[in-house]
């Protein structure tokens, strides 16, 4: 019978059912915000690089400027004076921040020979141009990346991570990024060709149990710099779905993570929070890998950091574990994710408010144990307050966790809820612009009358609702354009207010 | 159909027909080209017609024909439907969608409209996917600089995205969207841009100006449209070029754009109204990409409110800006624009008080046109109204400065109510906004009640009540100064929660007076006064004003409540007949000596109106009326029953007779109502009527079937004996309708319900004939359909039959019809279903059923069924233990779940029409799980040791921890 009791929880309707995972949006209407988002692609820049750092660079300043007729016929002949010239010369118009020419590079068809200097190991200077000059061509469009993947710069670059020249390694970490970042098919790609033990192998920490032996060059990769790009590139093959990377370089590449987020440079720990991110960005094996690292309390702690650029991607990585299992929640519970949610949900940006209601609102999807550490914790006054006066975003996700809350929660527990002053909130939204956010709410009140049968205070509910406003605004909803809301305020309005 | 000249003379002389006042030459015109419709080029000829006909009147009716068509036609639903095939071939398709944007952008305006609608509905099925080049058709019209072109391409593009407004997000809905703006966003602007400037240029062309602000609306129309699921980066990087023009029109005046007519909004008050409704949508989504903008857009309209008249033109203008304000003032980033003293009271003075004010347009509806005002009034549907959003603004604005706000409308109320005082048939207007701002205001501490602090309220609402609104109420004259009264009256029925009961008692006898106002609002508000008092809860669930305290007015408040009915333009007020329930509900008893009275006024009532039923409300009220009136009389003395039925059955009669149809269903009820109060044998009135209630005809309106089923029960019950013994004939008729009902998977459990009671009374030998072919109708339903609600309702059959007839009895008809059969119900139905029947009173006749089989059926003993006991046992342990399963497996989502079955006819559409739920088992048993218990032990006794045996062989811990606390509760043991 305890079997049949489980299937009978939330009247049918399981947990899993009411957890929103991420949505996996396809099209996207708005700009893409960049604090929200990390970069897929980098392009390099002069200045995003001290020129010193070049080494065959002409230091007197001396610019060659080259037709692309000239570039194409220095590279393609076997003078390495201008094979070198030429390379340069092309690298440095990809570097230009306005319109660099990529097209005209590409079209050129210097890309195969660019990909054999790489492989050039007597010619460092060389080699190093002609990296950077891809990695740039890489960091475009889709398309531009495809031309270089097709030019067969994967492997020249995945063994020039091995480079005894830390620039030319760096180099090509940054060139892969880009690649990786294209999506999951060359992700894959490169994963395939065996790109995460020479990448890892650069990392090297500063921590006492490290994994990694120091290679002959260690002493210069604590730079912080070199750093920061392997942990993007890192982040870049964790990231995408349809498929997931493969669980064994997940599982590589893990616990290298989980030590970068106990890094003090906070552009590692961002980029390695997202990297988390995306790992736990879906099912629930996938959530459970990161969980048994034992890295939550870190994320959760993270979460609360003053940089936006952490707990952006803390939040995130946090919000996506409560989408899996009530244990996998609980974990997430455990590590103390209420003690910061208030203050994300009070937060002056309004997507810190929307992902933190989001998360709340996974988390009351779950069993009414959780509902009530949510009420003990004291994270009710937060989402009301959201709810009433939070950025609209943000106010759909509370409106998303109280339906939560009054599907999964004792009769008690939504008592609770409505006392801590939900209704009015709650009802004024109805005015708002959005057909699914009215139809949750509808969806909420007639959970809140169940609740308020059960208890025999129908009528008291009736009153409520009158009083704050909700009832004439339900009865203009009647006339709405969306079948499902007005249905469902039709319902409400025959079920409760029609009889007397 | 050949697209002939013959054939557009034969349609030109039937849409010409379908044109005429007489039905006898309309409706076969429309039958005949209803019947030609499906054949191909039908439309095209329409379409010829529409463009080509001499006479403008058939253009006219081709269009509207061709819209109407498409409509019904245009969506493909035969995969869905199978008996209702593609009427439109696919060259037709193409030809029209080839054809219908030039056509439309080149018809006169009557007829552009109508194609238009067409082009979104083909749309709504067709685009984008099917019609891929309508965008850019449309597109390369906006730079053929005809306006009368481009308004015919914004026009049918508006109904094509408006939809974007209401529909949910999804995948395919933002594909589209992102399509069209791909296309559709970057000529917009251009549009937009090239208008604003053509406008400048021809400031002074009064009939451009009309067709480019014409364009202007629709434009901003579509903005609303395109930016309402999400912010499109094209208009997030284009905010600029937007924003700042929607603002200077905002502020832009014409007087060639001003119109004379005082109701009808004008293009610019229409405009104006459409940027104040995106500026509104861009602070409600898009709050934090629209800051820079939103203090601009704040001052425009405040500015806007200050200089716009009190017309009616104005109102959705001015109440479409003040609920900008109100929706901006509330949010805390913006607090700063309204913080200082002297904003916020120049708000208070210039833009709300003003527009508080009752204006000769209300004055207007409030006499002429009542019932208008009422429903805005009363009902709430004032949303659109000035009075309504100022009222918004003044809660917006409480919410941070409720101490200033308040202060500063204290001084207004005070001012307003001296000036009241110092000539008050002058200035009573200064009063009604006094009282309007009260209630608007003290609304907001009743809701904070509810919150964290109790607000500081505007005024005492107690004093304020007796200080101002009791002396109108006692004045002399009911007739004087009525929108006073009406104040009055409404301030009493929205505190009626916070004022003191002992003011309420001494309102009640002011308002019973007011019943005889003769301003049609003011009587009913009383009306409506009485009834909202008369429903308050008290103490302990019952009424807050008692029967006792209205001792000393039931014959004034009955008297003024029927004579209210006489007075002019009241004679279907629904809130009068309303009062009169309500009034009987509460007075019960001491109503008796007026009943002979009030009966005849209501018959009469009831005769007078159904001639021609209007009034749902009233008629529905005034049934209940007569339903509390005789239960109220009954129930002291059942034998009135027969005087009831003497008023009524004449005037029933006479609605059966003339087949009107809003009233039968009522009619069924009352006369149920009456026949369960005889005690005795039914009466032959009701027996000479029994065979008329059987007619097919009868049963085809599904409004009919919940009363009828209702009546047949309470014949059934009243009158088994004399329907077999004087009536057999009429059984298989009874039977008929339950095989009809049966069929249905709406109406299947209201057949269970009367299959229930020809069970449960008649006699045993009346229905032996039919038994088994009820069983056969049964299994072939459920091979048919099974569906949840058919279960439900068949185990409580079943199991009503065992208590009836027997366990052994029903083993034997199950087994033959088929041998094995009682095996494979229980195996396949009773055990994995039980759990999901539902109710008290059914659970019980199931839970007894089952007892009955576990231990009154030999054959579950030593045969082969003997392997069914235990699980049988155990599911009716899970049936007293475990929560109810009330899940529905996904395909059955679309059946009406709404009708859930109870035992009863749960259809009560009149409440007091409604009877005690019947329990068939009764005091047989009272506890089915002592009863299970004790039926056990005496199983036991008859064969020792087996039941033990079989417990402990198969039936689960659980379970068995749950049977010996019965078998404890019941002192038994087996043995």
């Amino acid at each position: 019978p305890s079997e049949r009791m489980r299937k009978f929880k939330n009247k049918g309707k399981d947990a899993a059912a009411l957890r929103r995972q991420r949505v996996e949006v396809n099209i996207e209407l708005r700009k893409a915000k960049k604090d929200e988002q990390i970069l897929k692609r980098r392009s390099i820049s002069f200045s995003l690089r001290d020129e010193s750092l070049s080494p065959g660079e002409d230091k007197r300043n001396e610019i060659i400027q080259l037709s692309l007729e000239e570039i194409l016929e220095a590279v393609n002949g076997s003078n390495p004076e201008l094979q070198l010239q030429a390379t340069q010369a092309t690298r440095r118009m990809l570097s230009r921040q306005k319109d660099p020419p990529i097209n005209q590079i590409i079209e050129l068809g210097i890309i195969p020979r660019l990909v054999e200097f790489l492989c050039y190991a007597d010619n460092a200077p060389l080699q190093f141009e002609a990296a950077w000059a891809l990695t740039n061509i890489a960091s475009g469009t889709s398309d531009h990346t495809k031309a270089v993947v097709e030019g067969g710069a994967v492997p020249a670059f995945i063994s020039l991570l091995s480079s005894p020249h830390m620039h030319i390694s760096e180099q090509s970490v940054w060139a892969l990024g880009n690649i990786a970042g294209d999506g999951p098919l060359y992700r894959d790609a490169l994963i395939n060709c065996n790109v995460i033990p020479p990448l890892l192998a650069l990392v090297v920490l500063p921590l006492p149990h490290s994994l990694l032996q120091r290679g002959p060059f260690t002493c210069l990769l604590f730079q912080v710099g070199f750093l920061r790009n392997i942990t993007w590139t890192l982040s870049n093959l964790c990231r995408n779905k349809n498929p997931y990377p493969p669980l064994d370089a997940v599982k590589k590449m893990l616990p290298v993570l989980i030590c970068l987020l106990k890094h003090e440079d906070k552009d590692i720990i961002s980029d390695s929070c997202w990297a988390v991110s995306y790992l736990t960005d879906g099912s629930n094996d996938r959530i459970q890998i990161v969980v048994d690292t034992g890295i939550l309390p870190r994320l959760v702690e993270l979460m609360a950091s003053p940089e936006l650029i952490i707990m952006t991607p803390a939040l995130r990585a946090i919000g996506n574990v409560v989408t899996g299992t009530d244990e996998q929640t609980q974990a997430a519970i455990d590590a103390g994710v209420f003690t910061v949610l208030p203050c994300l949900l009070r937060h002056a940006k309004p997507t810190i408010q929307k992902e933190a209601a989001w998360t709340l609102s996974n988390i009351a999807a779950g069993p009414c144990r959780q509902i009530q550490q949510l009420i003990t914790c004291g994270l009710l006054p937060p989402l009301v307050e959201l709810l009433d006066k939070g950025d609209f975003k943000a106010q759909k996700e509370a409106v998303w966790a109280v339906a939560n809350f009054t599907t999964g929660g004792t009769v008690e527990q939504v008592v609770e809820l409505v006392q801590s002053g939900v209704l009015k909130p709650l009802l004024n939204l109805l005015l708002a612009k959005d057909s699914k956010t009215i139809l949750v709410i509808l969806d909420t009140i007639s959970n809140l009358f169940l609740a308020a049968e059960k208890l025999g205070e129908t009528e008291r509910l009736c009153l409520l609702v009158e009083e704050l406003g909700g009832l004439e605004k339900i009865e203009a909803l009647q006339t709405h354009d969306n079948n499902m809301v007005y249905r469902a305020a039709l319902n409400i309005i025959e079920k409760y207010f029609s009889g007397e | 159909m050949e697209l002939s000249d013959a054939n557009l003379q034969t349609l030109t002389e039937y849409l010409k027909k379908t044109l005429d006042p007489d039905p006898a030459i309309r409706r076969p015109a429309e039958k005949f080209l209803e019947s030609v419709e499906g054949s191909q080029n039908y439309p095209l000829l329409l379409l010829t017609l529409l463009e080509k006909s001499q006479e403008n009147v058939i253009k006219v009716c081709a269009s509207v024909t061709f819209k109407n068509y498409i409509k019904r036609n245009w969506r493909i639903v035969g995969i869905l439907v199978e008996d209702e095939p593609n009427k439109i071939c696919e060259s037709d398709r193409i030809a029209i969608k080839a054809n219908i944007v030039p056509l439309m952008l080149s018809s006169p305006e009557q007829i552009q409209k109508q194609l238009s609608d067409a082009i979104s509905i083909i749309g709504r099925e067709d685009f984008p996917q099917k019609w891929p080049d309508l965008l850019t058709e449309m597109v390369n019209r906006f730079q053929s600089g005809d306006f009368h072109v481009i308004n015919g391409v914004l026009r049918t593009a508006h109904s094509l995205f408006k939809r974007y407004r209401h529909e949910f997000k999804s995948n395919e809905l933002w594909t589209e969207i992102k399509l069209v703006l791909d296309a559709f966003a970057l000529p917009l602007t251009n549009l937009f841009k090239a208008t604003i400037e053509l406008c400048s240029t021809h400031a002074t062309d009064a009939s451009a100006l009309k067709v480019l602000f014409s364009s202007l609306i629709l434009i901003a129309k579509l903005f609303y449209s395109l930016n309402f699921q999400d912010l499109p980066e094209f208009f997030e990087d284009n905010m600029e070029t937007w924003m700042t023009n929607f603002h200077s029109l905002l502020t832009l005046d014409n007087k060639l754009l001003q119109t004379d007519d005082e109701e009808e909004a004008g293009l610019l008050e229409l405009l104006k109204s459409q940027i104040c409704d995106n500026a509104a949508l861009y602070a409600q989504k898009y709050d934090e990409e629209f800051q820079p903008y939103l203090p601009r857009f704040v001052t425009a309209i405040w500015n806007l409110l200050v200089t716009t008249g009190q017309e009616v033109k104005y109102d959705l203008l001015v109440s479409n800006a003040i609920q900008f304000l109100a929706s901006v003032c509330e949010r805390p980033h913006y607090k700063h624009l309204f913080e200082d003293q002297n904003t916020l009271t120049s708000i208070c003075e210039k833009v709300i008080v003003p527009n508080m004010e009752f204006r000769a347009a209300d004055e207007e509806a409030f006499e002429d046109n009542s019932e208008e005002y009422i429903r805005r009034d009363l009902e709430g549907s004032d949303i659109d109204t000035r009075r309504r959003a100022a009222c918004d603004l003044v809660r917006g604005l409480c919410k941070f400065f409720e101490g200033p706000v308040t202060g500063i409308f204290s001084g207004y109320v005070n001012s307003m109510l001296q000036e009241y005082a110092k000539n008050p048939s002058v200035n009573w207007k200064h009063k009604d906004a006094a009282i309007y701002l009260v209630t608007s205001l003290a609304s907001k501490a009743q809701t904070q009640k509810h919150g964290i602090t109790q607000a500081n309220e505007l005024v005492n609402l107690t004093e304020f009540f007796v200080n101002h609104i009791q002396p109108d109420l006692k004045s002399a004259s009911v007739n004087e100064f009525p929108v006073l009264k009406a104040d009055g009256i409404k301030y009493i029925m929205i505190f009626r929660n916070h004022v003191p009961k002992e003011q309420l008692l001494v309102s009640i006898p002011l308002l019973i007076n007011h019943l005889q106002a003769e301003s049609i609002v003011v009587h009913t508000y009383a009306a409506h006064a009485l009834e909202r008092l008369f429903t308050m809860r008290g103490t302990n669930n019952t009424t807050l004003i008692t029967a006792a305290e209205m001792a000393p007015f039931v014959e004034v408040l009955l008297t003024n409540l029927f004579k209210a009915l006489t007075l002019p333009g009241s004679s279907e007020n629904e809130y009068i007949m309303k009062a009169i329930m309500r009034s009987f509900s509460l007075l019960q008893e001491s109503i008796i000596p007026y009943i002979p009275s009030v009966i005849t006024q209501l018959t009469q009532k009831l005769l007078a109106v159904s001639k021609n039923p209007s009034k749902p409300h009233f008629n529905h009220y005034m049934f209940e009326s007569i339903c509390l009136s005789i239960r109220i009389t009954c129930k002291a003395n059942p034998d009135a029953v027969g005087n009831f039925e003497e008023a009524l059955f004449m005037v029933f009669t006479e609605i059966l007779q003339n087949d009107v149809q809003e009233f039968i269903p009522y009619v069924f009820q009352v006369m149920s109502l009456l026949l369960e109060i005889h005690k005795n044998e039914i009466p032959s009135s009701y027996m000479a009527l029994f065979p008329h209630l059987l007619q097919p005809v009868l049963w085809e309106r599904t409004g009919n079937i919940p009363p009828l089923v209702r009546l047949l029960q309470a014949y059934l019950e009243r009158g088994a004996n004399t329907i077999a013994s004087a009536a057999a004939d009429k059984i298989p008729g009874l039977l008929g309708v339950f095989q009809k009902l049966i069929a249905s998977k709406a109406n299947d459990h209201q057949g269970f319900y009367l299959l229930n009671s020809i069970i449960e009374h008649m006699p045993p030998e009346s229905v032996d004939q039919y038994r088994k072919q009820i069983f056969i109708l049964l299994f072939q339903r459920l091979q048919n359909s099974k569906t949840t609600k058919f279960i439900k309702s068949f185990l409580v059959f079943i199991n009503l039959y065992c208590i009836k007839y027997g366990a052994l009895a029903l083993q034997e008809i199950f087994d033959s019809i088929q041998p094995k059969m009682f095996g494979m119900v229980l195996e396949k139905i009773i055990i994995p279903e039980i759990q999901k029947v539902s109710g008290q009173v059914e659970k019980k006749i199931c839970a007894v059923g089952i007892t009955k089989i576990l231990t009154e059926c030999p054959p579950m003993m030593d045969t082969e069924y003997t392997k069914l006991w235990t699980p049988l046992l155990q599911a009716l342990i899970g049936l007293f233990e475990l929560p109810e399963d009330d899940t529905i497996p996904d395909d059955e989502h679309f059946i009406d779940i709404e009708d859930t079955p109870g035992y009863q006819t749960a259809f009560s559409q009149l409440a007091f029409a409604g009877k005690k739920e019947h329990d068939p088992v009764g005091q047989m048993v009272n506890n089915p799980r002592i009863h299970l218990a004790q039926s056990l032990h005496k199983l036991s006794t008859a064969c020792p040791g087996r039941v033990p045996s079989m417990l402990s062989t198969s039936l689960n811990a659980e379970a068995l921890q749950y049977l010996q606390g019965y078998l404890q509760a019941a002192r038994v043991t087996l043995l």
